[in-house]
């Protein structure tokens, strides 16, 4: 079962008269242990068909699967909770709660859908360590640097052992050298846990890291 | 919950200033409120201490205790009626009386009575002798003090305290029915009255009697008189109704100044969180998990606020001028807080619109 | 020359950039002008009822003719509790510098008024003599015993000119209505200016065990040339048992007049207390909000002083705004409420007390203003923060 299927996905808007398409018929599997790199200028769709991915927005028409759950029949309360336990996201510029420690970030998912707090703890705690923040764990993220902010994202996405992470343009920021560090904690941690991922980026150096890239453009993917 | 409760420990500066203007305005609701329980306190004492359900006035005096005479063979009239248990005559003389070791005078409502008043014991056996309200305190009236009445002087000696009895603003001293006709023959002649006359009947109603079918009663019987109930008696009195309703209007506005300024800050704070909602939301946080973050925030601001509030009430009542006819009462302290909570979280739902409005894809910009 | 053209050019991007803002996020600046409103109505409403109290507990005092007012010693300026017997009252008109003075009384009566009873203050004055009402507005003043003045305020109540007041439990101290005067009323209650001899008549009904009926005050005229404080203090050293106060010192201490206005002034600092701090806050938490916004402007090119200007120009309508709102809602609540107390405000209370309002906003609203001008239009070029 792909951890992610999208079939004949459409997304329109209408401004007025006009349709703008921003995703066409998109069709795209993602394997369980898949690391797939979405690549394209801006403005290709690679947000919406990222949004789509993690049920964050309904397409206009086609079909989204992810770890074998229909979207499509999904009131918005039952895709909150959904999101809740099977998709980690990481988002390019707004990612953390600022008043929030990083353990405590970490944390925010599992108090969030009331899990039991000590296991949650346990968990944050190895990820941390795992991410090399053991000793910043209880810093707010204006103390922490660049680099390490985007580590916190990322053990957020992989706390509620998600089926899929889904994570937007992660290197966007950094310089070569951290975007390198980073890409390959993303590996480490999304393929060691056989967690699937879909990287939207614009970065050609960071997409060898990839198992596959799929091109994007003015909405329509151009390789399945 | 937690999150919200987070970030007020965390960033307690921007919440700061919105419960610093409440702390105000719960500074303004128990002051506003202390007047209207000072004024109506002082002013009524005297009559909500009667134990007796019923007062007859003079039916031309409008039920004015200082315009109202009952003469001796009214009383009798009244005494016959069916229904009635006791009868007590009630007089008032407002005087100022000098007080040993003092310079000011001290503002008096001298009361001749017949008994029957809770917490006041039983008139003193001799002439001269008086229980003084605890008011009179604040002018330095120590037991034993020799108060010297009027524009004579006449002397009464203070010989124990009673709380709470008050007349118009001035504070109550008990005496015989005799000592009080003196003194109101010696300060206003022309208001002087005989032997046997007061200014109004408190009258005790039989037990298992109607009092309103026995105020009728007694109306009737005389023809000359007016009686009413106790709280009616209350009502009546010069100013009460009016400063009550008025403080009261102005108290309920004060409480909806909060609630908008509540509304106000979140409506503020909730659009520089949007962006923070979104991602919340994005990762699984519901609405509703949002909204009770804000309301469990705009609680927590106002009790601080009411805490801080009150404090700053308890310096300002330290330093407020003592003409200044205001007392704080637990019950009212306690409406203020209700009123305030209930405002704050009221003001604070003005953000569910907003809050339910963000849209979880905007995380992805 | 250029100057003035400089500082015109500036205003239109300010007025523009400030306006725009507001239309933008109305609820914002909507609840801020209702939190402000509802403050500003607030103070005037309680003004207006400062004022009308005032009045109404002693405008008759006010009123009336004789700049010097005696009270007996005891009564502690309180009038209903003041008796001059009339040895004193001789003594008082002996003291030099005296130019008349009479025997002036007061008192409450229950009389049938306009078919019910009502409560009404009886002023006795000498006919002729200091005392009399000086606010006539209609009619006359009376010219014979059983003739009276009334306030203005109560014609509706049956207290218009032909009207009879009759005193005394068996109505028969009549006193005719011949003129009104303005601002005549006394213990906020209604108010008739009559004869002495009548007023002692209708106490003497009230009261048969009188003995006789006394003056309350001694209303004095100083003699020509004669300062009033003066006289008052003569009369004061000269006189055994009185207390000689000048008019305006007999409103000033009538009591409940300070205590009311010390209770009413606590309650106007703290809501102008409130409104400082509400104004202060909203436009700092909307300067730091708009804090990128701001930067952005200043690098491509806007003037930091049109950026101050904004938020000043914003701050200044915003309170406007709420001050006409809550005179609005005050001459509203007047006309509703069939009340004598609520009034329409006078244009010039509103006019004084939003001044107080807008300079504090103003001055609330500085810290914002700063800094707005200390932004640095460099920071725009680093890449967005976002929230972290």
């Amino acid at each position: 079962m792909p951890a992610l299927e999208l079939v004949d996905v459409r997304k329109v808007y209408r401004s007025g008269d006009d349709e703008v398409a921003a995703l066409d018929q998109a069709t795209l599997r993602v394997g369980n242990d898949e690391m797939v790199a979405l690549v394209g200028p801006s403005g290709s769709g690679k947000s919406t068909l990222l949004s789509i991915s993690g049920g964050l927005l309904a397409p206009t028409s086609g079909t989204v699967v992810v770890g074998g759950e229909a979207l499509g029949a999904y009131s918005a309360k039952a895709l909150t909770e959904f999101r809740r336990r099977r998709v980690g996201f990481v988002f390019q510029a707004v990612n953390l709660v600022p008043f929030l420690t990083a353990r405590e970030n970490l944390l925010i998912v599992a108090e969030l859908s009331g899990t039991d707090r000590s296991s949650a703890r346990a968990r944050a705690e190895r990820l941390l360590d795992e991410l090399g923040l053991g000793d910043r764990a209880g810093h707010l993220p204006e103390a922490l640097s660049g680099g390490e902010r985007q580590r916190v994202a990322i053990g957020r996405a992989l706390m509620n052992q998600p089926e899929l992470v889904l994570i937007d343009e992660p290197t966007s920021a950094l310089d070569t050298e951290l975007g390198e560090q980073v890409m390959e904690l993303i590996t480490t941690e999304v393929k060691g846990r056989g967690t699937a991922a879909v990287i939207v980026t614009q970065d050609e150096r960071m997409t060898h890291y990839a198992d596959r890239v799929v091109h994007i453009t003015d909405g329509r993917l151009l390789d399945e | 919950m937690r999150l919200a409760l987070r970030e007020l420990r965390r960033r307690p500066g921007r919440f700061a200033v919105a419960g610093g203007a409440m702390a105000f305005l719960t500074v303004l609701l128990l002051f506003l409120g202390g007047l209207l329980d000072g004024l109506y306190l002082g002013s009524t004492g005297l009559i909500r201490s009667q134990a007796a359900e019923l007062l007859t006035f003079s039916d031309d005096a409008r039920l004015s205790l200082l315009r109202s005479r009952i003469d001796p063979p009214v009383r009798d009239e009244v005494e016959a009626v069916d229904g009635v248990e006791s009868v007590r005559g009630l007089g008032v003389a407002l005087v100022a009386a000098s007080v040993p070791g003092e310079n000011d005078l001290a503002d008096v409502s001298l009361v001749g009575y017949e008994g029957g008043v809770e917490g006041v014991p039983d008139p003193p056996e001799a002439d001269f002798v008086g229980y003084a309200d605890r008011r009179l305190e604040a002018f330095g009236v120590e037991e034993g003090d020799r108060l010297g009445l009027g524009p004579d002087g006449i002397e009464v000696e203070v010989v124990g305290w009673v709380e709470d009895t008050s007349f118009l603003l001035q504070g109550g001293l008990w005496v015989t029915p005799a000592t009080w006709r003196e003194v109101l023959g010696s300060a206003r002649p022309d208001a002087v009255l005989a032997d046997g006359t007061f200014q109004a009947l408190a009258v005790t109603v039989a037990p298992g009697a109607d009092p309103a079918a026995v105020a009728s009663a007694i109306d009737e019987a005389t023809g000359s008189t007016e009686t009413v109930t106790r709280d009616e008696a209350v009502l009546a009195l010069p100013g009460v109704k009016e400063q009550s309703s008025t403080l009261s209007a102005i108290i309920n506005t004060t409480f909806l100044v909060v609630g908008i300024v509540v509304a106000l800050f979140f409506a503020l704070v909730t659009l520089e969180r949007s962006a923070l909602y979104a991602v919340l939301k994005a990762i699984g946080a519901s609405s509703r998990q949002l909204l009770v973050g804000v309301v469990v925030q705009a609680v927590v601001v106002a009790g601080a606020a009411l805490a801080v509030g009150g404090l700053l009430t308890f310096l300002l009542s330290l330093v407020v001028p003592p003409g200044v006819p205001v007392q704080f009462e637990g019950g009212r302290a306690l409406q203020v807080v209700v009123g305030v909570l209930v405002a704050s979280v009221l003001g604070s739902a003005v953000s569910l619109r907003r809050v339910i409005k963000v849209d979880p894809a905007d995380a992805i910009s | 020359m250029s100057s003035n053209l400089d500082s015109l050019h500036a205003l239109r991007p300010t007025l523009g950039l400030a306006f725009r803002e507001m239309r933008r996020a109305r609820l914002r600046f909507g609840l801020l002008a209702g939190a402000l409103g509802l403050l500003a109505f607030l103070v005037l409403f309680q003004q207006t009822l400062l004022t009308s109290l005032l009045g109404y507990f002693t405008g008759a005092l006010e009123s009336q003719s004789a700049e010097v007012l005696v009270y007996g010693e005891e009564a502690r300026t309180s009038v209903e509790a003041s008796v001059v017997l009339p040895d004193t009252v001789e003594e008082v008109a002996g003291v030099e510098g005296v130019g008349a003075s009479a025997p002036l009384g007061e008192n409450t009566f229950t009389a049938q008024v306009g078919g019910s009873l009502e409560d009404v203050v009886v002023f006795g004055y000498e006919l002729g003599g200091p005392g009399a009402p000086t606010t006539l507005v209609e009619g006359r003043l009376p010219e014979r015993d059983g003739e009276g003045v009334a306030s203005d305020l109560d014609v509706d109540l049956g207290l218009d000119i032909g009207d009879v007041v009759a005193l005394g439990p068996d109505e028969d101290v009549p006193i005719e209505i011949v003129g009104l005067a303005a601002d005549l009323r006394f213990s906020v209650e209604p108010t008739v200016f009559t004869s002495f001899a009548t007023f002692a008549a209708g106490r003497e009904a009230v009261n048969p065990d009188a003995p006789f009926v006394p003056a309350s005050l001694v209303a004095v005229a100083p003699a020509d040339g004669v300062d009033p404080a003066e006289l008052a203090d003569r009369i004061n050293a000269e006189v055994d048992g009185v207390e000689a106060l000048t008019r305006a010192d007999a409103v000033a201490q009538a009591p409940g007049v300070a205590e009311t206005s010390q209770s009413f002034s606590i309650v106007f600092l703290l809501a102008y207390v409130v409104v400082a701090i509400v104004t202060g806050f909203f436009f700092l938490i909307l300067t730091i909000q708009k804090q990128q916004a701001f930067t952005l402007l200043r690098a491509i090119g806007a003037d930091g002083g049109v950026l101050a200007g904004a938020v000043m120009v914003q701050a200044l309508v915003v309170t406007l705004v709420g001050i006409l709102l809550g005179a609005g809602a005050t001459a509203l609540v007047a006309v509703l409420v069939d009340d004598d107390f609520a009034q329409v405000p006078d244009p010039r209370t509103v006019l004084t007390t939003g001044t107080v309002i807008i300079v504090l906003a103003a001055l609330a609203a500085l810290p914002s203003l700063r800094r707005v001008r200390r932004l640095e239009p460099a920071d725009a070029a680093q890449p967005s923060a976002g929230l972290t």
